[in-house]
Order: C-alpha cells, then sequence, then structure tokens
C-alpha cells in the first residue's frame, strides 16, 4: 500500500468570492501536503471553509491564487473529468440519481463488471439484494453507502468526504467510519475527511487538520492535535467556545 | 360586412365599454390597464399599419431588412425583459431568434415557396418572430430555474468526472421542449379548438377557405421550424453561460 510520499499538495491555495475589495477570502492560503495512502481529517467551526476547501481539491472551483498539486503535476494540467474521477468527492447530502442502486453506481463507471458491481456492493456492507432496488426505498444509512460505491466504481485514488456521517444515527456513524477505515487500509485509498466533532476525528485517528476562517490554523496527529491543541483557537475550538 | 372604415373602429369601442363596465361592477382591478391598453393598442396598430403601408409602396430590399431588423430587436428586449436575472439574456435571445427565423424565412425563399416581397415576408416574418420571441424567453427561463434547482444533482455528475454537456443533459431536453410546447399543441387542436389568426384573417377579407387554410398549413410549418431552432439555439447559447471551460457549474449564490 503506497506510502509513497506527497499525493496531494496545496500551495498558497485561496479562494475569494463576493464583490469586496479585497473579496473575502473563504480559503485562506493554505499550504499542506497530503501523503498517499494515509487518513485525514479537517475540522473547524461551521463556515470555516472546510467544503470550499475540498472543492478546490477535486477542481469542482476554481483557486484565485495559489494551486494544487496531484501527483507532483498541477491539477489544472490534467482534464477536470479525469482528475474527478481520481480524486473521488461525496457531497455533505449526497445525491441519488433517481433510478437503480446498480443504475447509479455504472453512471460513474460503465463499463463496471457484474462481479466488481456486486465487490462494492459488499464493500460498503450493503445486502447483495439490494442492487436492483429503486434508490428512493434506501434509508439515509443505505443511500450513503450507495454514494460510497458510487465514488469508489472509479478506484479513485484520492477521496473526498464532506461530513459524510452528518445525518446518520451513531450505529451508522460508527459502521461508515470503520468502512472509511478500511478503505484507507484495505484499498491504499487517501481519505480526506470533512467532520463536524473532534470525537470522531480521534475515533478515525490519522492526521488531524483544524480550520478556521479560512485559514489552516494547525494540524498534527489526531489524538494529540484534540487532547492536547497548540494555538489559542484550537484550544477554544476544543472547549466549544468557536461554533 | 364591409372592409372596415374608421367608423366601424369608433363603434367597436362600445365593447370597450362594455368590458370596463362589467370590470367596474365586479371591482376588477384592472380598469385602468383595460382603458389604457385599448387606447396603446389602437395607437401601435394604426402606426404599424401606415408602417407597414409605406414599406409596401416603397418595396425595397433594404427597407424589409431594416423592418426585420427593428421586429428581432424589439422582439428580443421583450423576451429578455421576461428573463432579466440571467446575464445576457438580451444577446442570447436575440441570437436564437435571429438563427430560428432567418433560417426558416430563407429556406421558404429558396424554395420559392415565397417571393421576396414585403407582402409576404413582413407578415410571416411577424408571425416567426413573435413566436420565436416567446420560445427563447420560455426556454432560458426553464433551463435556468433547472440548473439553479438542481445545482446538486448537476454537481454530483461534474464530481464523478461527467463534462458539463452530460451532467446537463436532461435540463437541456426539458428546457427545450418547454419552448416548443406552444407550437405542439397548436398543431394538435389547429382547426378543431380554435381558427388560427392568419387563416381567420384570409377568410374575413374574402378568401376561399381552402386557399386560407393551405397558407394557414405553410404558417404553421415554418412556426414549427422556427420556434424549434430558436429553442435549441436558446439551449445551446444558456447553457454556456453556467458552465466554466473546466466543467464547473457557475451559479452565484
Ligand atoms: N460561492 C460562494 N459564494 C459566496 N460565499 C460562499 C460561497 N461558497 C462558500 N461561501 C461561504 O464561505 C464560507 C465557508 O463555507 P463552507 O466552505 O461551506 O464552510 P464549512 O464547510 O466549513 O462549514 C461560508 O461563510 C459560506 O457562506
Ligand atoms: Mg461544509
Amino acid at each position: 500500500m503506497g506510502a509513497t510520499g506527497s499525493i496531494l499538495q496545496l500551495c498558497n491555495l485561496t479562494r475569494r468570492v463576493g464583490e469586496g475589495t479585497p473579496a473575502r477570502a473563504i480559503v485562506d492560503d493554505v499550504s499542506y501536503s497530503f501523503d498517499s495512502g494515509r487518513l485525514y481529517s479537517i475540522i473547524g467551526p461551521s463556515g470555516a471553509g472546510k467544503s470550499s476547501l475540498l472543492r478546490l481539491l477535486n477542481r469542482l472551483d476554481e483557486s484565485t491564487n495559489g494551486y494544487v498539486k496531484f501527483e507532483g503535476s498541477d491539477t489544472r494540467e490534467f482534464s477536470p473529468c479525469e482528475l474527478r474521477q481520481r480524486v473521488g468527492y461525496l457531497f455533505q447530502t449526497p445525491h441519488l440519481f433517481d433510478r437503480t442502486v446498480r443504475d447509479n453506481i455504472v453512471y460513474a463507471q460503465p463499463d463496471l463488471s457484474e462481479s466488481k458491481i456486486n465487490r462494492l456492493i459488499q464493500q460498503v456492507q450493503l445486502p447483495s439484494g439490494i442492487v436492483d432496488a429503486p434508490v428512493d426505498n434506501l434509508s439515509v444509512g443505505e443511500r450513503q453507502r450507495v454514494a460510497l460505491a458510487r465514488l469508489l466504481a472509479t478506484q479513485p485514488e484520492v477521496a473526498l468526504l464532506d461530513e459524510p456521517t452528518a445525518a446518520l444515527d451513531p450505529a451508522n456513524t460508527e459502521a461508515i467510519e470503520r468502512l472509511i477505515g478500511s478503505v484507507v487500509k484495505d484499498c491504499g485509498v487517501t481519505v480526506i475527511i470533512v467532520s463536524h466533532s473532534p470525537q470522531q476525528v480521534v475515533r478515525l485517528g490519522g492526521e488531524a487538520i483544524l480550520m478556521v476562517e479560512g485559514k489552516l490554523i494547525e494540524h498534527g496527529d489526531a489524538l494529540q492535535l484534540v487532547k492536547n491543541p497548540g494555538t489559542p483557537q484550537g484550544r477554544r475550538y476544543m472547549n466549544g467556545e468557536l461554533q | 360586412m364591409t372592409t372596415p372604415g374608421l367608423t366601424e373602429v369608433l363603434l367597436a369601442a362600445i365593447m370597450v365599454v362594455i368590458a370596463i363596465a362589467v370590470a367596474r361592477y365586479w371591482r376588477l382591478p384592472v380598469i385602468k390597464d383595460m382603458a389604457f391598453g385599448s387606447v396603446r393598442a389602437f395607437v401601435q396598430l394604426v402606426a404599424v399599419g401606415y408602417a407597414v403601408r409605406f414599406i409596401f409602396d416603397i418595396e425595397s430590399p433594404w427597407l424589409i431588412m431594416l423592418a426585420l431588423g427593428i421586429m428581432m430587436t424589439v422582439g428580443a428586449h421583450a423576451a429578455a425583459g421576461r428573463v432579466k436575472d440571467i446575464k445576457g439574456s438580451f444577446s442570447i435571445c436575440l441570437m436564437s431568434m435571429m438563427i430560428g427565423s432567418l433560417i426558416t424565412l430563407a429556406t421558404m425563399l429558396v424554395f420559392k415557396i415565397i417571393s421576396f416581397d414585403a407582402r409576404y415576408i413582413i407578415p410571416l416574418a411577424g408571425m416567426v418572430i413573435g413566436n420565436s420571441m416567446n420560445a427563447s424567453a420560455l426556454v432560458i427561463d426553464r433551463l435556468a430555474s433547472d440548473l439553479r434547482g438542481n445545482r446538486l444533482a448537476i454537481e454530483t455528475a461534474l464530481a464523478l468526472g461527467k463534462s458539463w454537456r452530460e451532467a446537463s443533459q436532461k435540463f437541456h431536453r426539458d428546457a427545450a421542449r418547454t419552448g416548443m410546447v406552444a407550437i405542439l399543441n397548436f398543431l394538435k387542436t389547429v382547426g378543431i379548438v380554435a381558427l388560427p389568426g392568419a387563416m381567420t384573417g384570409m377568410i374575413l377579407a374574402g378568401a376561399d377557405p381552402v386557399e386560407a387554410v393551405l397558407l394557414q398549413i405553410i404558417v404553421a410549418y415554418m412556426l414549427l421550424a422556427a420556434t424549434t431552432i430558436t429553442s435549441v439555439v436558446a439551449v445551446e447559447l444558456t447553457i454556456r453561460r453556467f458552465f466554466t471551460r473546466h466543467h464547473q457549474l457557475r451559479i452565484d449564490r
């Protein structure tokens, strides 16, 4: 499983939106390097720019300043479509197309064999009989798993997950967390997950990154960062003073 | 009935009086609009009548072109006014109406279905442009609201590596069809539920009903072609305002 150094490199990454001069930076001069095959959690108060940062990594949005390198090359050198198949993205409230589970998975990867479809279904811990079910019969937890299977269908090297458990009950949350862990360990996928809860970050382990007001405030080992933050803002956030 | 003169028109104003009386009795809040609209229609139509007569008298191709240009610009302005919240809607309307109307009129001329006489071009262009105008406004409005309302679905497709065209395909088709609904319904009900204007006009003016019908069929086919082309062009121009070259959805929050 390739712990082969940096897979995504962010250099002074900035995104400004709106009218003012200078316009407001919702992602503000973020530099960081994600290593291949590891798990990263991004935490921070709501509105900190976590989702906005993720959207820059697969180029759903354009940066105003700075750049992202994927496997050593500027992401702007890739075709956006290829980049997005290799850097998968899961929206906070995933959208399933109004057909069956199979249709949703095949949509992402049209030449997928039946056995690969079944493997994906298994991997996200869905019952195999579910492939031909229409998606509107599924529970929230099942929908989240289908979206995850669909994302994995293109065999991405990186998976960007935006608060994948925000709408789930504790049992489903725990199951999805374990599933994410196995995606990293067994498939060697680099996972970058946005989380709303420091407890979850501790459970997930790996590296953690704290964002506040568009800026990367601090980063480090997940447990260390949550239990013993090294910055005043980190302490205030962990104490629940920043929402 | 004789060919109407000013006396008949003034007598016909009795119907405006009746309508206003009814509205007044029922306290409909439209009395001002009714009075103003009736006067305005009178002025506009009389002015147009003299303008068209002038064009017929001169019979200059340049004047016909000028008239077409003015009709399209005014039409595009009216259509764009109905979709104000889309940037560049005037140029989308103008382009799509021009392409739809001109291809249709040019085809009619090339196949010598009509000749380049003001008497044919001006009224037919009026109908074609009027229908294209409605089509372009409907298409832009529908497409823009579909794209804004389905942001998550579209970005989900983009995030799976689909091109902007694939990601929004379903909405192109729905929007184009919206622009064509009026003419499709017209084709279904024409002659049964309603007698269309061109035909009615010819019959009133004393033409043979079968001749009038033949002309109406030609007009219907023209309108079908013009609205279809206008709708498709309007979709193609509108969709590009909503995506960047890099397959990013561009919707301001
Ligand atoms: N396209 C945009 N236009 C204007 N403001 C935006 C846009 N995208 C995000 N924002 C703003 O940027 C801030 C960060 O948003 P977001 O990245 O969603 O935060 P988080 O995911 O950390 O809660 C919010 O204040 C949000 O309203
Ligand atoms: Mg968010």
